[in-house]
């Protein structure tokens, strides 16, 4: 895909989806299917994920790709009936005890993929329980999860897979989060120029700007993070997208936060669904707290920090 | 070797050969490593840092690496800058040269090849690449910090202005780095009204052994005279060393932003790489504190090589680098501050109490890192650009 069909597919994708949205959340999935996702997530991976996470993190759509980039990561042909066990909130190891988190495809899955550490079985969803979590973001669509494996089929899978899916799905959460990060910093920023106080725009005050400005410096480091993670693929640079991505969100949130202030604060303003869905959406695959330490402890046990990419 | 200007997918169509030229320049710099290391002890002061640059320039000029890059008009070997970029970030990294004194060549050699008639920068460059020569940059001045256009060091034609054969200089310039070894300097100087400000300014290229000059070190936070004062009484300089236009000068000093932002900002990132890599060495432990602190820095250096790769395959596709260059500013000094931190963190008294070398580096290196915030135009500077130019917040008056 070149420039200008990306930014053409970009627009198609961000028309769809918020349509969708306005339309009710439910049919984000189909909008997608509509538009030919899973021909595009087989065919061009890069460019449809990056596209696809970003406009669903843009809109604050709620939808269920995520299970397919798993899925195909994980070598098992996605379908829109196929649903995936993701890891608990926070990490990023094979589910224990059948234990993790689902997106709300489980509810009207005939099939669960599930990574265990024995290795990869499909189950049907009748031997899973599961619990919607509202938590702080109900409308993430996210389940607590518990499957019974024993009896069913398992493929070996072995870790440099597992860990290849954990990559893929890393870098579709990190898009997301960047098209949220980019859309508190231009709620913010219309604020700033609308608001009015002591008789002019905050966004004249240099304490309002320089808000602004780092958070604009948090998006566009998670941008060159991902075009990095894309450009030299594998679990390394996607972790450290994710682990930046976790930080931007939070960086943004919180400068956007205190610029927007008292209406940032109320649901009248779309702000709050921005913030509570990067808090959900960071601990998917792994939290970047987490994630800082894990590097670091990699860093420590081979006493060598590689440099990744290259010009 | 030309790249794709394709904004997304950013992979040059040739990056197979500069990955070929860095395999290279690696296997040479691995098989002339002893001829290439520091003659002194580390850490060393600033006079073994420079002589050290200067021996190391010359061989490499020798040897062809020192000319790659560079147009062949000025004794180049031509190909992209990115070789240029590859040859410092590997001397950085490798601590073969102080990627803060090399990356000076990248704020000098492209004014002359871009300002200075043609003669004269075919005479001059070659000089400055093989060692020869060290050049200084006067821009700042006393009363000039981050408003560089108000700057007042004045030039003074001898006779009429289109016409005048010499041009005589009065004034101060500060923060001038290597003043004192330098043979030449691109000088800013004020030739219409102050309030004309950037457009009342000429750069000239000025011999610093004239008659008039006078420099005066500054000892810095961490005891080094890398800066210092240089005073113009009644300093002459002939006119055919005028660089670019007459009132033109802004031009000249805004060239430079470029190659400061993507090559010098890379070798600066070795060189973090490099720190960092001396501090996952020598870590006394290995509990989650100390993978936070590193993990931590690591995240930092990653997302800044990861936008200052973006930049320079942008610049390489022909783009022109502008405003959003402030973005890898900040993200640089940041990183910089942050490596710094988690030493002081990580090797708890070193940098207080340690009066050995390795205590020495990491004290100097500290130091000298609290300034990463200020030059080069400050944070809140950097910070203001990004509003106003890139969230086009509009005016703040």
């Amino acid at each position: 895909m070149d420039a200008a069909e990306r930014s053409l597919l970009a627009v198609t994708v961000r028309d769809a989806v918020d349509r969708a949205c306005a339309d009710g959340n439910a049919s984000v999935d189909g909008a997608l299917a509509e538009l030919g996702w899973l021909e595009m997530l087989e065919a061009e991976p890069r460019d449809a994920i990056a596209i696809v996470f970003d406009v669903l993190g843009a809109a604050n759509a709620t939808a269920t790709a995520l299970d397919d980039v798993v899925a195909c990561a994980l070598g098992v042909p996605p379908r829109p009936d196929l649903a995936v066990l993701l890891p608990p909130f926070g990490s990023w190891n094979r589910p224990v005890d059948g234990r993790g988190l689902a997106t709300d495809r489980i509810t009207t899955a005939r099939r669960l993929l599930v990574a265990c550490e024995a290795g990869i079985a499909t189950v049907a969803p009748s031997a899973t329980e599961m619990t919607p979590v509202h938590g702080v973001d109900p409308c993430a669509g996210l389940h607590l999860v518990r499957v019974d494996v024993d009896g069913a089929d398992v493929t070996p899978l072995d870790d440099c897979a597992w860990d290849a899916a954990v990559a893929l799905g890393r870098r579709a959460v990190a898009h997301q989060i960047l098209g949220a990060a980019r859309t508190m910093l231009g709620l913010a920023r219309a604020h700033a120029i609308e608001r009015v106080q002591f008789g002019r725009p905050v966004a004249r005050f240099q304490a309002v700007r320089h808000r602004l400005a780092e958070a604009l410096v948090a998006v566009e480091s998670l941008d060159a993070a991902l075009v990095a993670a894309a450009d030299e693929p594998g679990p390394e640079t996607a972790a450290l997208a994710k682990a930046i991505a976790g930080r931007t969100a939070r960086t943004v949130a919180a400068h956007c936060q205190q610029v927007l202030a008292g209406i940032g604060f109320t649901t009248d303003h779309p702000f709050h669904r921005y913030l509570k869905r990067t808090l959900a959406l960071d601990g998917l695959l792994g939290s970047s707290d987490r994630v800082v330490i894990d590097v670091g402890h990699r860093l420590l046990a081979q006493r060598h920090v590689p440099t990744l990419i290259e010009l | 070797m030309s790249a794709v200007p394709d904004e997304r997918g950013f992979r040059m169509s040739a990056a197979c050969d500069l990955a070929e030229y860095r395999s290279e320049l690696h296997a040479w710099l691995d098989a002339h490593h002893d001829e290439l290391a520091p003659r002194y002890t580390p850490p060393g002061e600033l006079d073994d840092h420079v002589a050290q640059m200067q021996r190391v320039k010359a061989i490499l000029f020798d040897a062809g690496w020192m000319r790659y890059g560079w147009p062949e008009r000025v004794g180049g070997l031509g190909g992209s800058p990115m070789m240029r970029t590859e040859l410092g970030a590997a001397l950085a990294g490798r601590g073969l040269a102080d990627p803060g004194l090399f990356s000076l060549i990248e704020v000098l050699a492209p004014t002359l090849i871009d300002f200075a008639p043609p003669d004269l920068a075919a005479d001059v460059v070659p000089r400055l690449l093989s060692g020869a020569e060290l050049w200084c940059q006067g821009f700042s001045e006393p009363g000039t910090g981050s408003d560089l256009a108000s700057l007042s060091c004045r030039a003074t034609p001898r006779g009429d202005p289109a016409t005048a054969r010499t041009w005589v200089v009065n004034g101060q310039k500060v923060w001038t780095s290597l003043a004192q070894y330098s043979d030449r300097c691109v000088l800013l100087t004020r030739t219409g009204t102050i309030e004309a400000r950037h457009r009342g300014i000429t750069a000239f290229f000025v011999d610093m052994d004239t008659p008039g000059i006078t420099v005066s070190p500054i000892e810095m936070i961490n005891g080094e005279r890398e800066f210092a004062e240089v005073f113009f009484d009644d300093v002459t300089v002939p006119a055919d060393r005028m660089l670019g236009e007459l009132n033109g000068g802004w031009a000249v000093a805004m060239s430079i932003l470029p190659y400061e932002r993507s090559s010098c900002f890379w070798q600066r990132i070795a060189y973090l790489y490099r720190r960092l890599q001396l501090l996952v060495e020598s870590a006394p432990s290995d509990d989650d504190r100390t993978a936070e602190i590193v993990g931590d820095a690591f995240v930092h250096l990653h997302a800044l090589r990861a936008r200052s790769r973006v930049t320079q395959y942008r610049l390489a596709a022909g783009e022109t680098l502008g405003a959003e260059t402030s973005i890898d500013k900040v993200l640089v000094a940041t990183g910089e501050q942050v490596t710094f931190d988690a030493a002081r963190r990580l090797l708890p008294g070193v940098i207080e109490t340690d009066d050995g070398s390795v205590g020495e580096m990491w004290r100097n290196e500290y130091l000298y890192s609290r300034a990463a915030t200020i030059y080069g135009g400050t944070a809140e500077v950097q910070r203001n650009i990004i509003a106003r130019r890139l969230l086009d917040l509009g005016s703040d008056e």
